[in-house]
């Protein structure tokens, strides 16, 4: 293939195909490549979509439109021991109205009715597309080079938006060509098969109310979580942990996911599923301090390909700031179009955009999360700590209780210190 | 229910190209100190023996996910790129 577009678009995941919609919308002529074999083939995630505003302006009722699972009323956080957990539950009726704020969707699904979407608008969709190098008129970016047939496509303006390991950026000189373990987290998930009524049952939801559940003390030390989303008649249940500190470890990921799904208290929750699907992909979480150069001469860089991604242990974000940083992506192009004008110069409104709107902001104030993070005691021995003072509350064994704060105190000083504790909650406020 | 990574292939699709994505020169694992990649890998692609001194690498079940490119710190890769268009793995709903 050698054809020219007024724009290409590398990557058909959310952060593309926003970018791909918004500039077929406005009429330029644009090259949406995917090295699926359909878009959303390659992909993976946890499972929540967040409300996802930006997309809202293509699609007002988006949940009419978007084929989504359940939408999320319940939130919870649970600390975990081998054999204990501890759950903090928030359920609001205000969740249970549009427009609602997360859902949980299946990528291959999810992912391919967005490109469709951009498709309709007017975008060409290529599948089965790797792109291989960048074709460059020194240091500008004039087009793209594809593995299929070594075919040439060229555009005055390139979006790279192919996710987490960017090869395009790095290519472009935008990002560090090697990757710290420290900032990456890999995630992997199991998706289990059971039907809709025992879902409703299990986690006391009706209609299409769903359940989005985080754990901590899941990992046997390694530094991560766990998450558990109810879909309409499938549950997704996962890991992400810090490469680093997996790496390190010396345990791998399955063998940490299948005990993880073994603990008492999951287990009854799985009982009776069926395993579908086993999958893993990276999550760029080092956050505001990970991001590359987000643009240079006839290039711009979105979604996780530009580590645009919030990892808090409460909440992890990366569809909607993919999405959003898209559609700035995609307008930042229509403007250098009208300028004609694709210098880095020109294009460094798109740095303007993304830095006015909630993406940089939200980044920007979760600096310190990545750091706060990487505190071992989170792991283990704060859900002890938790599980152990609730176990002590609740047992009746003919001895006198301590008093709360008494019982508190012995916790926390057999288990964490004093000292480490108040440094924890300080870091841990300042972090969040 | 168990993940049992050996059989994969029940569980995930995959279209196996012939022409491997990831190339390892297995002589630099030799001398590595770490090999993170092998317990690492979520789909145990890379295997160390520690009697025959031997580093194996089979990309047939990879999932694509990129942790063996992270975790490595020796440049062990003559080839880390995703599959040609059109093969490796497929999430059907994920
Ligand atoms: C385990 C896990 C759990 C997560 N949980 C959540 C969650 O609950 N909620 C949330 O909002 N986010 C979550 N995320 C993050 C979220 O998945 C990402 O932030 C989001 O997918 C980023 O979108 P993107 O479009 O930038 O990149 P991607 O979705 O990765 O899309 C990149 C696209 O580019 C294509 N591509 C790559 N290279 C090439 C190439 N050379 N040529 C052609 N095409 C190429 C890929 O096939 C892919 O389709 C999670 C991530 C992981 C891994
Ligand atoms: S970490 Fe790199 S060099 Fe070491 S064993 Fe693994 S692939 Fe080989
Ligand atoms: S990309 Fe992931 S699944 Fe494939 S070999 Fe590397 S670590 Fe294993």
């Amino acid at each position: 293939m050698k054809r020219s577009f007024d724009a290409i678009v590398i990557g058909a995941g959310p952060a593309g195909s926003s970018a791909a919609l918004t500039l077929a919308k406005a009429g330029l002529d644009v090259a949406l490549l995917e090295r699926g074999s359909y878009p959303g083939e390659k992909n993976m995630f946890g499972g929540v979509l967040h409300r996802l505003t930006a997309l809202e302006e293509h699609f007002p009722e988006f949940w009419n439109q978007a084929p989504l699972e359940r939408h999320i009323v319940k939130k919870s956080l649970t600390f975990l021991t081998e054999e204990s957990s501890f759950n903090v539950n928030f359920d609001t009726q205000a969740s249970d109205r549009t427009p609602y704020n997360g859902y949980t969707v299946y990528r291959p699904r999810f992912d391919r009715w967005l490109a469709d979407e951009a498709v309709k608008a007017g975008a060409k969709l290529y599948c089965g597309c790797t792109v291989e190098d960048l074709l460059k008129d020194g240091a500008r970016i004039t087009g793209v080079k594809v593995m299929r047939d070594g075919g040439e496509i060229k555009a005055p303006v390139v979006i790279a938006a192919d996710g987490v390991l960017s090869f395009t950026a790095k290519k472009a000189g935008l990002r560090r060509p090697a990757f710290d373990p420290a900032q990456m987290a890999v995630g992997v998930k199991a998706l289990i098969d059971l039907p809709k009524e025992v879902i409703d049952d299990r986690f006391g939801l009706v209609r299409d109310q769903g359940a989005s559940n985080e754990l901590v003390g899941c990992t046997q030390g390694v530094r991560g979580g766990g998450f558990l989303y109810t879909n309409y008649d499938s549950l997704s249940i996962g890991l992400v942990m810090h490469l680093g500190s997996l790496s390190e470890s010396g345990k791998t990921p399955y063998d940490l996911l299948n005990a993880f799904m073994e603990q008492p208290q999951m287990a009854k929750l799985l009982k009776g599923g069926k395993l579908l699907e086993y999958s893993a992909h990276l999550v760029p979480e080092g956050g505001y301090d990970m991001i590359p150069e987000t643009h240079g001469d006839g290039i711009l860089v979105a979604g996780d390909a530009a580590a645009l991604c919030i990892v808090t242990g409460l909440n992890l974000e990366g569809i909607n700031l993919a999405t959003h940083s898209g559609m700035l992506a995609g307008k930042a192009a229509i403007e250098a179009h009208q300028r004609k004008d694709f210098s880095k110069q020109s294009l460094s409104c798109y740095r303007r955009m993304l830095e006015n709107s909630y993406v940089m902001q939200d980044l920007k104030l979760y600096r310190r999360t990545p750091h706060m993070l990487h505190n071992d005691r989170i792991y283990t021995q704060y859900p002890e700590l938790l599980c152990g003072i609730m176990d002590e509350i609740y047992r009746i064994d003919g001895t006198p209780k301590d008093t709360m704060t008494k019982l508190l105190m012995r916790a926390v000083k057999e288990k964490i210190g004093l000292k480490n504790m108040l440094a924890d909650v300080y870091s841990g406020w300042r972090a969040l | 229910m168990k993940i049992n990574v050996d059989e994969i292939f029940d569980v995930t699709s995959f279209n196996i190209d012939r022409e491997p994505h990831i190339v390892l020169d297995t002589q630099v694992c030799v001398g590595c100190d770490q090999r993170g990649c092998t317990n690492s890998c979520p789909a145990r692609c890379y295997t160390w023996s520690e009697e025959d001194q031997k580093m194996t690498f089979v990309y047939d079940g990879c999932l694509e996910c990129g942790t063996c490119y992270v975790v490595c710190r020796q440049n062990a890769f003559t080839r880390w790129s995703y599959p040609r268009g059109g093969f490796g793995v497929s999430f059907r709903m994920t």
